[in-house]
């Protein structure tokens, strides 16, 4: 690495790229004249994602001739998310852009993020307004996606799946990413009292290659939303989510054994008997969900997650300050 | 653990680099070892390798450690361990690695699995340097059908479930370098899917055909708990390559499922009391619905424990191996 390099540059560029052995020259190309012009440290991170074609030897060539550049490979395929994460792992500067790597954002749009960031905002997210997508089968359902993940989580963008969005790094490195969390990045950082922001991006139709994702994940990112929910609001107190989770069922149980107590008395010897068992599996679920609200209270205690890791570097600590005159 | 290790006293000094570790570990059945420590030191002192051979028995067994013990007056190079008592040969192999000293590792079974001169083929491809492990596959199979339609059986299994396309895991001859021997965690009967695993963690694996030795042609015949331990096992890297990160996936799909049936028996029920049909609190179908519901809450609240458990104690690990960094 060059020494001349400032150990903490302004800027750090974050590209996953998996087999894009055509676009990446191009890309490099494109995010270097933007660097440039803002006349500030910088580091481009691409992250090769275990390509099975020439990618990987087109970023050693990159990298020898520029100083700035820094390339990590994967031994295999691990994913977006997982590309994301190393990229960030990796960055050094002191504000992370994360982009795409086959050519559908815009590096251009790198200087507009960053300014929106002076702002006073911990993630810029990209929104790529007009999108160059086909409407029923990528549009339709990310608009939904989109939709549901803002009401659920309570961090409304419009965007959540555009990959163009820039931190601050000591945010984004502590957000833990993992599984295919890479969609709810935003929701996530709010863990740390993020502040979020999205602008309008350029986006552009694919040039080279196909698009890497399908549609059939519809039920995933339902499951993934549930768990992104629990984790953002009650990761620090699961035996309340819980708890509440039994709240209805713990309602039925009495329920149930009144109406069955209720019929005893009037003689319904067949119903009473159905009503209370009824009732017993509600108290039996309900039991079962409080202990598993205790096993998840002692999981909290014995992990490593803590909501005060990472704060936000805007929080200001009022201390305490001595005042002499009375 | 005790030690047997009686270095003769013209060893090399014990910080001698070898090119190889050969480890040996000895459970149920084995050959003779000296037999066998013969041939194959034939082979490696041919390619004029220097090497050390590694004998790990898992658990005391006094008949095998004279027998190595008289190997070990005669020869150079040769460690004997011995585990208190029978861990598995999993366990076996990974005491194995810990104490050997070579550059590259080569693991072999107790007994003639197959013929030692095809040790060659792997060495030839091992040292092309391609793959971390190189594997070997015994075929053609010239020992009994059932021998062979029960390993078809397990390997067909363990395809549909994990998508791996090895032919012959059971195979003990294997080599692979340092790297995949210390981030590859073997316990239990794991040895047989160190493959799979070290495939898992982004090495690069080979599988080479091999003739198989006259001497394995027996028919093995295993006690019906063995099958149904192969089986969980399977079942448990299933698990662990599907859905470590994200239990709610399997947890919540299973889930769903179950309530979901529930749901449409009782909405079943409820339209039929509605409809004036009939009483329903007499049906069984009642109790079975809320029962499947129960379940299905059950199943799906395990999961969200799960996603708990990760969020809060794998942060440390990563998802990813990292094969190259150029800066």
């Amino acid at each position: 690495m060059n020494t001349a390099l400032n150990p903490k540059p302004y800027l750090s560029v974050a590209v996953p790229v998996y087999n894009e052995e055509d676009s990446v020259c191009l890309l490099y190309e494109k995010i270097r004249v933007v660097c440039e012009s803002l006349n500030k440290d910088y580091e481009i991170i691409f992250v090769d994602d275990g390509s099975s074609d020439r990618t990987l030897e087109i970023l050693a060539e990159i990298q020898k001739n520029d100083a700035h550049v820094k390339a990590v490979s994967f031994r295999k395929n691990y994913g977006q998310t997982a590309a994301m994460a190393a990229g960030f792992d990796c960055a050094q500067g002191e504000n992370v852009v994360s982009m795409d790597g086959d050519l559908q954002n815009d590096p251009s749009d790198i200087p507009m993020l960053l300014k929106k960031m002076e702002e006073g905002y911990d993630v810029v997210c990209g929104w790529r307004k007009n999108r160059q997508d086909k409407f029923w089968s990528r549009r339709f359902p990310s608009i939904i996606a989109n939709w549901i993940i803002g009401r659920v989580t309570g961090v409304r963008i419009h965007d959540n799946g555009c990959s163009l969005k820039a931190y601050r790094a000591s945010i984004i490195k502590n957000v833990f990413l993992y599984g295919e969390m890479h969609r709810f990045i935003p929701a996530m950082t709010t863990l740390t009292g993020a502040r979020v922001s999205e602008i309008v991006v350029k986006h552009h139709a694919r040039q080279f290659g196909k698009s890497k994702y399908g549609i059939s994940r519809v039920w995933r990112v339902i499951l993934d939303i549930i768990t992104v929910k629990m984790i953002i609001g009650f990761a620090s107190k699961p035996l309340r989510w819980f708890g509440f989770f039994s709240l209805p069922f713990i309602i039925a149980t009495f329920f149930a054994f009144f109406s069955a107590v209720d019929l005893l008395q009037r003689d319904h010897t067949e119903v009473w008997l159905v009503t209370a068992t009824v009732g017993l599996l509600c108290l039996f679920l309900s039991t079962h969900l409080i202990s598993l609200g205790i096993i998840g209270e002692l999981s909290m205690k014995t992990g490593d997650f803590r909501p005060s890791k990472g704060l936000h570097p805007n929080i200001k600590i009022l201390q305490q300050t001595d005042h002499k005159e009375d | 653990m005790s030690k047997t290790q009686d270095a003769p006293k013209e060893s090399p000094s014990p910080r001698d680099p070898y090119d190889f570790s050969v480890i040996v570990p000895i459970c149920e059945r084995h050959d003779d070892l000296s037999e066998l420590y013969n041939q194959y030191t034939k082979i490696l002192s041919k390619r004029g390798k220097h090497f050390e051979f590694i004998f790990v028995l898992d658990g005391p067994n006094p008949e095998i450690r004279e027998a190595l013990k008289s190997l070990m007056k005669t020869s150079l190079g040769i460690k004997v361990i011995e585990l208190n008592r029978a861990f598995g040969e999993a366990t076996a192999l990974s005491v194995g690695f810990e104490q050997a000293r070579g550059a590259a590792f080569i693991t072999l079974a107790s007994y003639f699995q197959v013929e030692p001169e095809q040790l060659h083929k792997l060495l030839d491809i091992f040292e092309a340097g391609e793959h971390d492990l190189v594997i070997s596959r015994r075929f053609p199979r010239i020992d009994s059908v059932f021998n062979q339609l029960q390993s078809r059986a397990f390997h067909l299994i363990m395809r549909v479930l994990t998508g791996a396309k090895y032919h012959d895991v059971s195979c003990g001859l294997r080599i692979m370098g340092p790297k995949v021997t210390k981030e590859v965690h073997l316990y239990g009967d794991l040895h047989r899917f160190l493959p799979l695993l070290a495939y898992q963690k982004g090495f690069r694996v080979f599988e080479v055909p091999v003739r198989q030795s006259v001497q394995d042609k027996k028919t093995r015949v295993h006690k019906p708990g063995i099958y149904l331990r192969r089986l969980l096992d399977i079942l448990t890297l299933f698990f662990l390559f599907k859905f470590t990160r994200k239990p709610l996936r399997f947890f919540g799909l299973v889930g769903s499922a179950l309530f979901g049936t529930g749901t449409l028996g009782l909405s079943y029920l409820v339209i039929y009391r509605l409809m004036g049909i009939g009483a329903i609190a007499g049906r069984p179908l009642l109790l079975l619905s809320v029962l499947l519901m129960v379940v299905g809450i059950q199943f799906f609240s395990i999961g969200l424990l799960g996603e708990i458990i990760i969020f809060t104690h794998a942060s440390k690990t990563k998802d990813y191996q990292i094969k190259a960094v150029l800066e």
